[in-house]
């Protein structure tokens, strides 16, 4: 329906710059998913798009036109809120058609979206109630049927799930993807919950202090990451920094880490110092002179389906990994730890 | 345990302390009006309390008597004015002030509340200067423009605290599902403060029906607002239709403060 494209936007609170040239592209049907910490701009970017807020600079396209000159209220995208944002003096049928109302669409048409939209998102029956009379769970849901009910070009989203408890979060969660894949709305999704963003993305922006680290698939995000920011970001990881990096072409590079030597893929054209990044699931304990490293186990809990150990190398960096729960480790031991190559990665140093 | 008791029992005697003095103040703040309320029902020529019998005679006076009626309605014509003019004036204030953002807007919640900060007499006698430049000194509406400036304030702040209980995300949702400016503020913003507005717009029209400083000073010729009109009356005559008057104005604002009870009620309910 809409192909949606960011490219280096900016924008400034009084003296504080909240975005720094943030660029992204959403494909029509995708999910794109913003994610980073507190504080890195998400939210603005969002607004940016919605049109609640004036860029200082860059463009907004929509299927290759600018929206920037657009007011919010003609841009026809369906926004849901962290709070919900719910008329409180309206009921929750009245909430939903009221953008339907505003399109002075005849009574019984909006009558029967309404009744519709409330199915779609499985509100049957509770029409009448005014929003505080409803669960949070039942409030998000008013809000994303609000939004779809006017069938949006865009749908964003920011942190829609952040006030629901854990259980209610995943069950919404999957209905906002259902529903987002079943319209085939583009849409634009905020979190800092790096499961989330994993799970239900086509594309994730990791974002640091107002620029987009890295903008790819989840795949991509968590095996290739352009730097250990966004490595941390996306899951466990371990990163050892390397001694030697001699390149081998086409993104490979020799390197010597930790009194090991390998050879593995990595971000292309690295020239200066670089780290290695070593996910626990690319990890395994084997005899001390069969493995590519040889560590001190330091550290090592039982979790039931795992074993938890922390091994510290002889340059001193640590590894964790999960290893398999009946195996016998014990601390002070002195361990050989194997590699699946392919679960490994060079970064350059950046920082943080 | 014994410990226990002791300060329960102190407590207890605490209480009781606390207990008496409400109730003197309330006999204090209650006196005179079951003073005035009384004195207005009684047959005697006097303004005595206790009353002297039971009647309603000093009411059916206080009808007959054209310059206190004239200074009635002349209160009543006022203080509406001035509520629906302060109403409208102060909603837009107070959405302005939810723009201004910053040190600025303390200011500006200052600068709205300002005639409440200067004593009565000397933003009269300004504005009566200010009145003779624009050659509108001692006219219905010099008088009306000094009652609206006074009961302002009032209108201002209890339309700004409503005002801030409406989350900006309301307007936002509003804007993102099509509307416009002013369908969101009539569909969203407006039933939201409504308990508010209409809230400052009664107590703007007791704080007009009261003011009688101003009023003095900026009175039109051969005109009278019912403080006034009471006043001279009494000069002359210590009636009891003065009594009567009272009571009535008294009533007035019950009746108001009761409106405000329900809005308040209803705003509860949101
Ligand atoms: N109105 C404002 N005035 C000044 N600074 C602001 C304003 N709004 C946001 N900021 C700043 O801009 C930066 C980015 O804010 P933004 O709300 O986009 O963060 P976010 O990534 O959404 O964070 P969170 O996960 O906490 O919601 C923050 O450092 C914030 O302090
Ligand atoms: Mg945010």
């Amino acid at each position: 329906m809409a192909t949606v494209e960011v490219r280096d936007l900016r924008k400034r609170y009084q003296d504080f710059l909240a975005l720094d040239g943030v660029s992204l592209k959403a494909e029509t049907g995708q999910l794109v998913t913003l994610l980073g910490p507190s504080g890195c701009g998400k939210s603005t970017t969002l607004r940016c798009l919605a049109g609640f807020l004036e860029a200082n600079g860059g463009e907004i396209t929509v299927d290759g036109e600018s929206i920037l000159g657009t007011p919010a209220n003609r841009r026809g995208f369906g926004v849901v809120f962290q709070n919900y944002a719910l008329f409180p003096h309206m009921t929750v049928a009245e909430n939903i058609g009221y953008g339907l109302k505003i399109q002075k669409l005849p009574k019984s048409e909006i009558e029967t979206r309404v009744y519709d939209a409330m199915k779609l998102v499985r509100l049957d029956g509770l029409g009448d109630r005014l929003p505080r009379a409803i669960s949070g769970g039942q409030q998000q849901r008013v809000a994303l049927a609000r939004a779809l009910v006017l069938k949006p070009k865009l749908l964003l989203l920011d942190e829609p799930l952040a006030n629901l408890d854990a259980r209610l979060r995943d069950e919404v969660r999957w209905l906002i993807r259902d529903l987002q894949q079943q319209s085939g709305i583009t849409a634009f999704y905020v979190t800092h919950d790096q499961s989330e963003a994993m799970a239900m993305s086509d594309m994730v922006a990791v974002m640091k202090a107002g620029r987009v680290a890295q903008f790819a698939t989840p795949r991509e995000i968590y095996q290739k990451p352009t730097e250990r920011y966004v490595a941390d970001f996306t899951g466990e990881a371990n990163f050892i920094p390397c001694q030697s990096v001699t390149p081998q072409g086409e993104g490979r590079y020799a390197i010597t880490a930790a009194g090991a030597t390998l050879e593995l893929e990595g971000v292309p054209g690295i020239t200066g110092p670089a780290e290695l990044l070593l996910r626990p699931e690319a990890l395994s304990l084997t005899a001390p002179e069969a493995g590519t490293f040889k560590g001190t186990v330091t550290k090592s809990a039982f979790l039931g389906a795992a074993l938890h150990c922390e091994i510290t190398l002889p340059d001193g960096s640590m590894l964790k990994l999960a290893a398999e729960p009946n195996h016998k480790v014990r601390t002070g031991e002195v361990v050989g730890i194997a590699i699946d190559n392919s679960h490994a990665w060079l970064m350059p140093e950046v920082a943080p | 345990m014994s410990e226990m008791t002791n300060t329960f029992g102190h407590q207890k005697t605490m209480n009781i302390g606390f207990g008496v003095l409400i109730v003197l103040l309330y006999v204090f703040l209650m006196a005179p009006l079951v003073m005035i309320v009384g004195a207005s029902f009684t047959e005697s020529l006097m303004i005595e309390f206790p009353p002297q019998g039971l009647s309603f005679r000093w009411y059916f006076e206080f009808f007959n008597r054209q310059d206190l009626v004239d200074g009635l309605l002349m209160s009543l014509r006022i203080g509406a004015v001035t509520a629906i003019v302060t109403m409208s004036v102060a909603m837009m204030a107070a959405m302005a002030g939810q723009v201004i953002a910053g040190r600025l807007s303390g200011w500006f919640q200052l600068g709205m509340t300002l005639p409440l900060l200067v004593p009565e007499l000397l933003t009269a006698v300004g504005l009566l200067f200010f009145l003779y430049k624009i050659e509108m000194a001692k006219t219905v509406l010099g008088l009306q423009m000094g009652h609206i400036l006074m009961s302002f304030p009032y209108a201002y702040v209890s339309i700004a605290a409503a005002m801030r209980q409406v989350p900006h995300s309301l307007e936002e949702a509003s804007q993102s599902l099509g509307a416009n400016g002013w369908q969101t503020f009539r569909l969203v913003i407006l039933p939201l403060v409504m308990p508010g507005l209409a809230m400052g717009g009664i107590f703007a029209f007791i704080n007009s029906f009261d003011l009688y400083t101003i009023s003095l000073l900026l009175k039109p010729l051969g005109g009278n607002t019912l403080p006034l009109a009471l006043f001279d009356f009494l000069t002359y005559e210590f009636k009891p239709t003065a009594a009567a008057a009272a009571t009535l104005s008294i009533l007035l604002s019950i009746a108001g403060v009761a409106l405000v009870q329900r809005l308040v009620g209803l705003q509860r309910a949101f």
